[in-house]
């Protein structure tokens, strides 16, 4: 073996992987003066190691000292190349070999794994020796628990391939660590006897309490890391009845905190890793340690879903062996039965979203546990088939990852190949976590961020791996652990029905199984989608077989999978030969994603989408689903009016751009695009563009008539109530009134007919049965006996001479959409004088108080419920309208500020002129804004207007969804709206009656 | 729950059960009964047994009609008045909707959200109830008012007396229904009883208490009296109050003992009455819930009238208990304002919340009323700052209308059906003319 110097290259020792080549040269001439030739040898075990740069510099170190031994270990080639893999891989173990040289025999034989029992005899031993105070063995266990550490290590770096033993080296772990809690515990024992608590219990009572130490997830399950967190849970029990249950109680507390010291609290030897209690009953607040039968009564009265998964992989640890047992016979069963439980579906959604949970931006690409591809990923695939397949097959139900994807596999859950796959992926991904764990000893699940890290990361995975190799291998690994769960989960429910490819075909009974797990309610239907979707030879069939294992998991996401698939069929029928769809759908998950939520949340916009199929286009770039500006929408119809001469057909085009338009406004609610103000302003400008393109092309038409062809009319539109407020919702009436101007010499007779004739017109073409559209005309003078349309002149005359208050107060939302600027300024002179009136009289208020206590009782529909009535009801809508609006007319006159139709701003202009209380202001925006919200969510869930807040769950549940709860929150809403409300109410009758 | 459901199975079948009554509570505390026959039992554990619930008070609306009663199989027990003849057993009931959610206006499901926000922040919840209740020789009622069974005072044993009999055979009963019975006496009142059930987690204890007046009603008619838990039928006499004990336990331990605090109370327990004390007044439209229940608070003698808090203190509110030393676990506060008519789901859990938002905002314990406060006068009330409880059930009702305590713990749907209901009892009570003024009036006027 030739020497780096008599080679003379620096290239040389590149090719033996260190970085720091100068350097190397000294150290190397040091290490020879230190153990003479053997130093040289040496060259060829390092170069194995993950850092050779660092296994040499501990090499250097740990030679000064003990030249001897080195010398010996360097000599032979196995027991140097363990030597050095362990020092280039872990600087945390390299360390504890240099304070306890004498474990450097550990490196002169090949290192085998044990069982638990041989281990706990390894670390408790040297606990037990006479003499020790407690804290020496403390000191003796976290030392012996460390040896068999490195031993571990060392079997792990020394195998040629690190998956293929990296399930054997997990359970290796967890039995040392259980062998630790066991030591622990012993110690406990002998430390209450010892202490200044000993008299106060006497060594029978201490010997009379029973304690068991059940480990969770991953310690109970036997694949543990490296360095992790233990989670456990202490159940405790008297051996006899003479020692009562509080006292007993009281000591295995007393005995668990202690075992829980001797392995994580302070002493000359660091601590091991903490012990975590915090997932038994009732947390962190709960009590530390319980009696089996009150553990039982937890699980079965308070236990949450999760709470019954976790038990999934409980499994006693430590502690009294026939009461773990007892705790597992007792406990076990209840995780199978968990899933017949009502709430399972949303439990299995909540885990989903612990899965993809709070990740930190900047360490998403991070990450190798959560995250997109992670560890959880699997994790979470695995669980989700065992609890789906495992409440009518027992032979699914292992604790560990590994051998449930291998029963799984055995039962025909998952086909053999992904199952392959699927393992492959797990323990490369758990290699990976633990040489990264292995390095400092730190409990991380974060690739490091420095190169020469990855670097040795890589190497200590794969001999003569690069940094970049190995982040290119990784990546592939996450994409495709990503793609396995749609694969593993929903894939087969295609072969299902199709009873083709792979070998896993799930009876479908199984596959019924699965739908409804994840939340179909009438799987059968789905089955059948399924099938009409993916069958056949068409592209279309191709790409969907494809496209729908993962649009069934989003489908499933939203509130009424079953209808959202239905409706995907529907519009895949219309457009799937359309190369741009399934293009588009193939292509940009984002999209794919949008439309799943759209068609599983909202009835109206997939009823647009099928009237306006093209729209789908939209979700692709979120730009498109903008609304359109009101200069757009005029572009628009003014190109079309100058190329269209026919009156019907430009009106048939206008209402086309109105159903599109609509349809881009819910798209963008549903997928959370739009916030409500946006939404409400571009309806409201929608409408606004609706009436006054088609009264312009009406116009038009009539300067083209001869009969009409001398009339100039000046005429316009009065938007009035929500539509002048600009707070339209889907599905709102437009309150209008219609105005014309007159010039001194005009024929007023013929002006009249003439305003008439439009009126009737624009009624007649803004009716579009595909998408209704209602003028509702109600609030003009005389009210429905009232003529349609009349002059200004009128106006003015009928509001002095016969207006009532409350049209006066109908005037406050009063907007001029449409008329020349004269008319609109002639218009709003006329009004202003009603609507903000000098004094309003006090017979005024008493009025307007009579009649809205009148329309409280008259007007709410026979056995409606006022509480949850949205526009009438208890503290909703016209609660909160009617009392800003008396306020504007007391004061409006007085304070300009506050004139205006819109609602909120009204209310915050009041706040400012100082007439409202802030508090009180708050109240009332935020219930009014609930109660618009609750009633746009409404429309856009069920396609249909109502204004009672449903009492049928599930429409609850999609309105929450679209209102941007988290899922399962039908009553938080429901709750919400009457709490809100309520407290507006308060504020109502506190202001408005006094 | 699986074994417990089982177990159930297969006692109907080995006792030759015939009949099966499922049991439930309406908001205003009456206790609903629907019978099933065995062949329809395992129907109902698997999906709930379907009723109109339009036609049960405060439950639902005519237009959601339909409800589940899903049988809580840890509830089922043999009814011992039923005799060996055609046996009977009862399970209480969880009330869902259609689609498996818990109903909001089920009192049940009221007190197990208000226990699952104490389990969230580590406590179970423990109750002890000293239940009072009269003995009448009949329903009818007599010239003088109603007639009751014999004419004996507190603790008087009244030799061959029906009480007795009644007593023993009830508390018997009770046993047999797996209902712990700590203590039974005369009470103060001619006729009037008191037993104390042996403390118990809130929810069971609320089945119990709903259970106990079944009990004592159906041992009643056995014996050929008659049994009230009217709170005040006698003008003269006590009336019938049900004196809560509470206690917080954090897993096996009372969280309301501390050994060094004053009478032992921990700052929990400190925290926790000042909760209750600071929330009682709106919430006594509930714990107190009828026109009758105020004549109670208002009678005088030892009705806790008054908002304060005493150690062995006779008319306080809120009393701290002695116990004997080396008892930690037996630490409790008694909440005397209660009546034996109340809702006991809904009491509880009002009761509950108001003492744990005590320990969630870290309320001050006001200091202790040493005083009767009956003999006080009302300006050294107001000197002392002694609040007083609702004067009569309207009173009551517009304090419970601000309370936004209230709301949150019943949920708004049966926050407003309370409303609802106790206002059109308020308004019936109202536009009648009392015996006492045609005794006053007529003849003068």
């Amino acid at each position: 073996m030739a020497t780096a110097r008599s080679n003379g290259s620096l290239t040389g020792l590149a090719q033996y992987g260190f970085v720091d080549l100068d350097g190397t040269i000294s150290k190397l001439d040091e290490l020879v003066s230190l153990v003479g030739d053997s130093g040289r040898s040496a060259l060829a075990a390092l170069s194995k190691s993950a850092s050779p740069d660092q296994a040499l510099d501990f090499l250097i170190s740990i030679a000064r000292d003990n030249k001897t031994s080195v010398r010996k270990l360097l000599s032979k080639e196995e027991s140097a190349t363990r030597l050095c893999k362990l020092l280039g891989a872990s600087t945390a173990l390299a360390d504890f070999v240099q304070l306890n040289p004498s474990v450097l025999s550990v490196f002169e034989k090949e290192q085998k794994l044990a069982g638990r029992a041989d281990y706990l005899k390894s670390i408790s031993q040297p606990t037990e020796s006479s003499g020790l105070s407690i804290q020496n063995q403390v000191t003796s266990l976290r030392k012996a628990y460390r040896l068999e550490l490195l031993k571990i290590a060392v079997h792990d770096l020394s195998a040629t391939e690190a998956t293929s033993v990296q399930p054997m080296v997990s359970t290796a772990l967890a039995d040392i660590a259980a062998a630790a809690l066991e030591a622990g515990l012993a110690i406990a024992r002998r430390e209450l006897l010892d202490s200044a608590d000993f008299g106060t219990y006497s060594a029978t009572e201490v010997a009379a309490t029973k304690l068991a130490v059940i480990g969770m997830g991953k310690g109970g399950a036997g694949e543990l890391n490296y360095i992790s967190d233990v989670d456990v849970i202490f159940v405790a029990d008297a051996a006899d009845d003479s020692l009562e249950a509080s006292r007993m109680l009281e000591i295995a507390t007393k005995l668990a905190t202690r075992m829980m010291r001797a392995l994580d609290g302070t002493n000359p030897e660091p601590p091991l890793w903490q012990v975590d209690a915090n997932l038994r009953p009732e947390g962190k607040s709960g009590a530390l340690v319980r009696t089996l039968d009150s553990h039982i009564s937890y699980y079965s009265r308070w236990a949450e879903n999760w709470e019954f998964q976790a038990l999934l992989k409980a499994r006693p640890m430590a502690g009294d062996a026939e009461l773990g047992a007892k705790y597992f016979s007792a406990m076990n069963p209840l995780v199978w039965e968990s899933t017949k439980r009502d709430n399972f579906v949303e439990s299995v959604q909540k885990m989903r979203e612990r899965v993809s949970g709070n990740i930190p931006a900047d360490e998403v690409d991070r990450q190798i546990k959560l995250g997109p591809g992670g560890l959880r990923d699997i994790e979470f695939t695995v669980q989700l088939l065992q609890l789906v397949h495992g409440r009518s097959d027992e032979s699914v139900r292992s604790a560990d990852t590994l051998s449930a994807i291998g029963e799984l596999s055995q039962g025909g859950y998952i086909g053999r190949a992904e199952a392959a796959e699927f393992s492959a992926h797990y323990r490369f991904l758990r290699v990976l976590e633990h040489r990264i764990q292995l390095s400092k000893m730190r409990r991380t699940h974060l690739m490091p961020v420095d190169s020469q890290d990855q670097r040795a990361i890589a190497r200590s995975i794969r001999a003569g791996w690069t940094a970049e190799e190995l982040v290119a291998y990784w990546s592939d690994v996450k994409l495709q652990v990503r793609a396995l769960h749609q694969k593993i989960f929903y894939r087969p429910l295609l072969a299902a029905v199709s009873k083709a490819g792979g070998d896993t075909v799930l009876s479908s009974t199984q596959a019924l199984d699965r739908l409804s797990a994840i939340g179909y309610l009438n799987p059968e239907g789905a089955l059948q989608h399924i099938s009409a979707l993916t069958t056949g030879l068409s592209r279309r069939a191709q790409i969907q077989r494809q496209l729908l294992p993962v649009l069934l998991q989003w489908f499933s996401e939203g509130t009424d999978p079953d209808s959202a698939l239905l409706a995907f069929r529907r519009l895949s029928e219309n457009l799937g030969e359309s190369h741009w769809f399934l293009r588009m759908l193939r292509d940009s998950s984002g999209a794919a994603e949008r439309l799943s939520v759209a068609l599983s949340n909202s009835k109206l916009a997939t009823s647009l989408l099928e009237l306006i199929p093209e729209g789908a286009a939209w979700l692709e770039d979120l730009k498109a689903l903008q609304p359109q500006t009101l200069s757009d929408l005029w572009g628009q119809s003014e190109s079309l009016l100058a190329r269209h001469q026919d009156l019907n057909e430009f009106a048939k085009t206008v209402r086309h751009i109105r159903r599109r338009e609509t349809l881009r406004l819910a798209l963008g609610s549903v997928v959370g695009e739009l916030n409500f103000e946006t939404v409400s302003r571009g309806l409201s400008e929608l409408s606004e563009w609706y009436l006054s393109a088609l009264t312009s092309a009406i116009i038009e038409s009539f300067k083209a008539d001869v009969d009409h062809s001398d009339q100039n009319l000046d005429f316009g539109i009065v938007a009035m109530g929500r539509f002048g407020g600009q707070e339209l919702g889907f599905g709102s009436d437009a309150d209008v009134m219609f105005v014309y101007r007159t010039q001194p010499g005009d024929d007023t007779d013929k002006a009249q007919k003439s305003a008439e004739r439009l009126v009737s017109e624009l009624h007649r073409l803004v009716i579009d049965p595909q998408l209704q559209f209602e003028i509702d005309v109600d609030l003009r003078p005389e009210g429905k006996n009232g003529s349609v349309a009349r002059s200004v002149d009128s106006y003015r005359s009928y509001y002095s001479r016969w207006g009532d208050i409350w049209e006066n107060q109908a005037l406050l939302r009063a907007r001029m959409i449409y008329g020349s600027a004269e008319l609109v300024e002639e218009f709003n002179q006329v009004i202003d004088k009603f609507r903000y009136p000098e004094v309003l009289e006090p017979k005024s208020v008493v009025e307007i108080r009579r009649i809205k206590a009148r329309i409280e009782s008259e007007r709410l529909p026979q056995g409606a419920d006022p509480k949850r009535h949205l526009k009438l009801g208890r503290g909703s809508l016209s609660d909160v309208e009617w009392l800003v609006q008396l306020l504007q007319l007391k004061h409006g006159n007085e304070y300009p500020a506050i004139r205006t139709p819109k609602t909120l701003d009204a209310l915050s202009a009041l706040v400012e002129s100082g007439l409202v209380e802030a508090h009180d202001a708050r109240v009332l925006s935020e219930a009014w804004t609930l109660s618009s919200r609750v009633r746009s969510a409404g429309v856009l869930w069920s396609n249909k207007v109502a204004d009672v807040l449903s009492l049928d769950r599930r429409q609850l549940e999609g309105m929450s969804r679209i209102l941007e709860y988290p899922g399962g929150s039908a009553s938080l809403l429901e709750e919400d709206y009457l709490a809100h409300t309520r407290r507006s109410r308060q504020v109502f009758e506190r202001i408005f009656y006094s | 729950m699986d074994k417990q459901r089982d177990f159930v199975i297969r006692t109907i079948e080995e006792r030759n059960v015939k009949f099966v009554r499922l049991w439930f509570t309406d908001v205003a505390g009456t206790l609903k009964s629907v019978a099933i026959a065995p062949a329809e039992i395992e129907g109902a554990f698997a999906e709930g047994i379907g009723f109109d619930g339009s036609a049960i008070e405060g439950l639902s609306r005519s237009y959601e009609a339909d409800m589940l009663a899903q049988p809580d199989p840890s509830t089922f027990q043999i009814l011992p008045w039923r005799g060996e003849i055609e046996p009977t057993a009862r399970m209480f009931c969880d009330i869902t909707t259609p689609d498996g959610v818990p109903a909001a206006a089920d009192p049940r499901n009221v007190l197990r959200r208000a226990l699952d926000k104490a389990a969230s922040m580590g406590f179970s919840f423990y109750i002890h109830p000293e239940i009072e209740f009269y003995l009448l020789k009949s329903s009818q009622i007599g010239p003088e008012g109603p007639i009751p069974v014999d004419r004996a005072g507190y603790f008087d044993n009244v030799p061959g007396g029906t009480a007795n009999d009644f007593r023993r055979r009830a508390v018997n009963m009770l046993e047999q229904l797996g209902i712990s019975v700590e203590f039974s006496h005369h009470e103060g009142g001619p006729g009037q009883n008191e037993i104390d059930l042996r403390y118990a987690d809130a929810l069971t204890m609320a089945d119990n208490i709903m259970t106990f007046r079944t009990v004592i009603k159906e041992v009643a008619i056995e014996q050929g009296v008659y049994a009230t838990f009217m709170p005040k039928p006698f003008t003269e006499h006590p009336g019938s109050g049900m004196h809560t004990h509470m206690s917080l336990f954090e897993g096996d331990t009372n969280a309301f003992y501390d050994p060094s605090g004053q009478y032992q109370m921990s700052k929990t327990a400190k925290s926790f009455v000042a909760g209750i004390l600071r929330h009682a007044p709106e919430i006594t439209a509930v714990t107190n819930q009828f026109v009758n229940s105020y004549k109670r608070l208002w009678g005088g003698g030892e009705a806790p009238s008054f908002v304060c808090w005493g150690h062995n203190n006779r008319s306080a509110l809120i009393r701290v208990p002695l116990y004997k030393p080396n008892k930690g676990n037996s630490a409790r506060i008694e909440y005397r304002a209660i009546d034996s008519a109340a809702n006991p789901y809904l009491s509880y859990a009002l009761l509950l919340s108001a003492g744990l938002k005590g320990i969630e905002n870290n309320y001050e314990l006001p200091s202790e009323t040493e005083d009767n406060v009956w003999d006080l006068s009302d300006s050294e009330r107001r000197a002392m700052g002694i609040q007083s409880l609702p004067q009569s059930l309207d009173h009551a009702i517009r304090l419970l209308e601000e309370s936004e305590l209230a709301a949150e713990v019943l949920g708004e749907q049966v926050f407003s059906y309370v409303l609802a209901n106790k206002r059109k009892e308020w308004s019936e009570y109202r536009s009648q003319v009392t015996a006492y003024e045609l005794k006053t009036n007529l003849e003068v006027l």
